[in-house]
């Protein structure tokens, strides 16, 4: 039983979001009023499935990493029994934080306040000056372990937790996006991926809602990334061109993504998606996955490349890196980027680090400027009118496709009314309890 | 990787030349001089701004880690007049103290120095840390051959740096 005083009865409750969210145009006050982000919080953040961590962070007996859900802080941490639990990072004695490196190796977490010790699956282990209390040690073990997500799970080593178990299975939560993830890991030829080159963290001054938008943004990066291509290389598509087969679409459950499949395939050449390298750059990789795939399946794999697809509600699978989001409040989201290593292929590794550090994060020739467009996009919100921020391209383009509502004009912003239909459904559902 | 605790050359008899030179460094950094900023790189440079202080660049992503031609894109994106990030562009000073010679061989110095930056774009930002730069004597005066900026913020998130750190 949780008594959450302040946050039982938010004023966003009683806002009508089928109102401020139509088919075609979103009310802006949902970018910049903090009621509506306290709400967001509870009824998406902490109520829904969301990214917390890779496996590969946390390999060994013992290994965790901190991270945050819906303002709440975590640690993620491999128990020396091997599973992987999320666990509130508050010491369940006064409440002060429990552990403080970001990352690390611990069998033990130790209060800095009282000493209270808990071991690396959240049980409690030693109480200081224990006498104190009516209990015996063991009552106030069985009370008082850590907190943990009552869900959390994992597919193709990406780690999901949900804080209150409301939120079904992860297989049906990750619907169509589950394709995505397979696509990542068959870029492995030992079928999996890793992510201890780390993460750049980026300080945005946007609504997190304005930072997922651009991801999966087809109509942007003409006008947002014309300086790089002007003045240092050509997109790697063409997309001044209507010709272009770059598909937008919506899978459901608020996931989307930038489809290039169509647009590689009718070039038919490899590598598209990592500055077109010649295959002799990388001839371990290719060794390895002709031993596994042969020949032809290779081909396809490496000209279709990795998935451009974001996992609602935080989570970017963006080409060779990997990409989440921490809104820290209705104003401020903290944007992760990390370079993803293909295990088996290490001959990648280096190359896509430095392509990472290129294209992405506070420095990066692209996000950089996405960064200043999400700023710039939050300053024009806190203008009243038109109270409206319209979605409505290409509406006419879209059709029915096995997964999910698609269009071939790649500026349409499909991908963009999927989240905000998911947003209204999770809204609603929970102020109408 | 350098010892960035080794007590070095005292400040008062490092070379007036190395202190001159990061200084006027500094200065076209700061006044968004960006192709006389880039002339002052050998062909070999390195711009390197890590994720934390101990990072294998190798291994471990880092916020920047130019070479030469790398360096050469920045510029020109800078130059384009299309970097949102940068347009307008900061306006910045930025201190440089604690200078200490690190290691001095073969034509090359390594040179330390703690700073402070305050950049001002929408809001006035201050960053702070330490640089170490590598600097070459060659026929035409000093080059510069790597610039690594540990940020003491580096390991958190840290606001857009588009501009020259």
């Amino acid at each position: 039983m949780t008594i959450r005083l302040e946050q039982d009865r938010l004023a966003a409750d009683a806002v009508d979001y089928e109102e401020l969210i139509q088919r075609d145009r979103v009310h802006g006050s949902l970018y910049t009023d903090a009621d509506i982000f306290q709400k967001e919080m509870r009824d998406i953040y902490e109520s829904q499935w969301v990214f917390v961590a890779h496996e590969s962070e946390i390999p060994e007996a013992g290994d965790y990493v901190r991270r945050r859900i819906g303002g709440q802080p975590l640690i993620v941490a491999r128990g020396k029994d091997l599973k992987v639990r999320v666990m509130l990072n508050r010491c369940t004695h006064r409440g002060n934080m429990l552990c403080q490196s970001d990352a690390g190796n611990a069998t033990l977490f130790r209060c800095s306040f009282h000493g209270w010790t808990f071991s690396n699956d959240g049980r409690l282990q030693g109480v200081s000056f224990r006498g104190g209390y009516e209990q015996s040690l063991g009552e106030l073990r069985s009370e008082l372990g850590l907190a943990e997500a009552a869900q959390v799970g994992t597919y193709g080593g990406f780690i999901f937790a949900n804080l209150t178990g409301d939120a079904g299975d992860l297989e049906d939560y990750l619907g169509n996006a589950k394709d995505a993830i397979d696509r990542l890991v068959r870029m492995s030829p030992a079928g999996g991926i890793d992510l201890s080159a780390g993460w750049m963290k980026h300080d945005n001054n946007a609504n997190w809602k304005v930072v997922n938008e651009v991801q999966v943004d087809g109509y942007h990066p003409l006008f947002v990334h014309e300086s790089l291509y002007k003045a240092i290389k050509p997109a790697k598509v063409d997309y001044s061109s209507d010709e272009l087969r770059v598909a937008v679409r919506d899978l459901g459950g608020g996931h989307s993504e930038v489809d290039y499949t169509a647009e590689y395939q009718a070039q038919d050449r490899e590598f598209i998606w990592f500055s077109g390298i010649p295959r002799s750059r990388v001839p371990n990789y290719i060794e390895a996955m002709e031993a596994l795939h042969g020949p032809e399946k290779t081909h396809d794999i490496l000209v279709e490349g990795p998935p451009h697809t974001f996992i609602w509600p935080n989570l970017f699978l963006a080409e060779m890196q990997v990409m989440y989001i921490e809104p820290l409040s209705v104003e401020q989201t903290i944007q992760y980027t990390a370079p993803i290593k293909l295990l088996g292929a290490e001959e990648m590794s280096a190359r896509i680090i430095r392509q990472t550090e290129g294209a992405m994060g506070p420095a990066g020739f692209l996000i950089a400027d996405d960064a200043e467009m999400g700023e710039r996009n939050q300053v024009g919100l806190h203008a009243q009118e038109p109270e409206w921020v319209l979605f409505a391209r290409g509406f006419d383009t879209e059709k029915i496709e096995p997964r999910g509502i698609t269009s071939y004009d790649r500026t349409s912003e499909t991908s963009q009314r999927g989240m905000w239909q998911h947003y209204r459904t999770l809204m609603t559902e929970t102020s109408n309890d | 990787m350098t010892d960035i605790q080794a007590i070095a050359t005292p400040t008062g008899s490092v070379p007036a030349e190395l202190v001159d030179f990061v200084v006027h460094e500094a200065r076209l950094a700061d006044e968004n001089r960006y192709a006389e900023w880039e002339s002052l790189w050998a062909d070999d440079g390195i711009y390197w701004i890590p994720t934390g202080d101990h990072k294998d660049p190798q291994t471990q992503v880092s916020f920047v880690f130019d070479n030469r031609h790398r360096i050469g894109s920045r510029i020109a994106q800078l130059l384009s007049g299309r970097r949102h990030s940068q347009t307008p562009p900061s306006k910045m000073r930025r201190q440089l103290t604690n200078f200490e010679v690190l290691s001095d061989e073969g034509g090359e110095v390594e040179l330390a120095a703690n700073f402070s930056l305050f950049e001002h774009r929408y809001t006035t930002t201050v960053w702070a840390g330490r640089y170490l730069y590598r600097l070459r004597h060659t026929a035409d005066g000093l080059s510069l051959v790597k610039k690594t900026v540990l940020l003491i913020n580096n390991e958190s998130a840290i606001k857009t740096i588009a501009f020259i750190l």
